[in-house]
């Protein structure tokens, strides 16, 4: 430990192990329910769910990376999506988002990017995948750099603005209405004008945006995979 | 004092201005799926998917703007 440094306990912890414990209870659950059901009886309940959200990923996958690969990404892609809405939509549950710290947000943009780096070279080999820095000529060589690592910049950032500025305006609104209802002298010490107009904009800003940008981080993720893939061919 | 802070304030406005041809783009792009979709409506599910994805990939100039100007206006205050 380095002498005088002070350990941070960032809030975005707690509700990423919240999101975790749901996550894990709902597989559980659904764990319980492919055990016990019957293969030839028709699914229902929670299973009916798991199974039609199960086949729109992997129809995702699929689409975007060909049958072999999407097969095996389809998995990621729906821990990713079922994780990505929980968080975004955690702010509406008076929790702070983890996408709204731009660690959550880089760590996932990284996963990402290490998985398009790593099809890469599976499919153009190592020795092609140093040469292709420096192509078509090596004075290329920062112009392809940047061109690799802009997707983990700029995924991440998305993101990150995204729900981030979701946060501030909901922060900077509320600071709003509660200016507005202090004019009123007695019932002013509550901030009952909030109540009233947030709702649209908490629809906006967060069940909206989220689940968009949710639907978009998952769709990069797998069309820059597809990408590499298709390239040898 | 009073001029830096109004000169962060300007900053700020300035960054969020790359909003504007943002708006162009995603209108222009919005314009181009209703053509798209008038041509042929059997695509509409695919034509939405690829519009939104479009879209927000232009929205990133303008997040980062955004995000230029919350860092003036919440940094250098």
């Amino acid at each position: 430990m380095i002498v005088g440094a002070t350990i941070t306990f960032q809030v975005e912890v707690l509700s990423i192990l919240i999101i975790s414990a749901i996550i894990l209870g709902l597989i559980l659950a659904v764990n319980r329910a492919v055990k016990k059901a019957d293969p030839l009886d028709k699914p229902k309940g929670i299973l009916l769910l798991a199974v039609i959200y199960v086949r729109m990923m992997s129809g995702l996958a699929k689409d975007n990376m060909g049958n072999i690969v999407g097969r095996n990404y389809a998995p990621y892609l729906g821990i990713l999506a079922l994780y990505l809405a929980l968080a975004n939509l955690s702010g509406l549950f008076g929790m702070p988002a983890p996408t709204a710290n731009f660690s959550v947000t880089l760590t996932l943009a990284l996963i990402t990017f290490i998985m398009i780096q790593r099809m890469s070279i599976k499919s153009i080999g190592f020795f092609g995948y140093i040469r292709s820095f420096f192509e078509p000529h090596p004075l290329f060589f920062l112009m392809n750099f940047f061109g690799k690592v802009a997707p983990l910049i700029s995924m991440s950032i998305r993101l990150f603005g995204n729900i981030t500025s979701g946060t501030i305006i909901m922060v900077l609104f509320y600071a709003f209405t509660g200016w507005v209802a202090a004019l009123v002298p007695i019932i002013g010490v509550i901030d009952f004008v909030g109540p009233i107009v947030a709702p649209v904009l908490h629809f906006y800003f967060d069940v909206f945006v989220g689940l968009i940008q949710m639907y978009i981080f998952i769709s990069l993720t797998s069309v820059f995979i597809g990408n590499e893939y298709s390239q040898p061919e | 004092m009073e001029l830096a802070r109004g000169l962060v304030a300007i900053g700020a406005g300035l960054a969020v201005l790359t909003g504007m041809m943002t708006g162009l783009g995603q209108g222009y792009a919005a314009a181009k799926a209703v053509e798209a979709v008038g041509r042929n409506p059997e695509a509409e599910s695919k034509i939405r998917s690829m519009l939104i994805l479009g879209a927000a990939i232009a929205e990133t100039a303008a997040i980062y703007g955004m995000l230029i100007a919350f860092v003036l206006i919440f940094l250098f205050n």
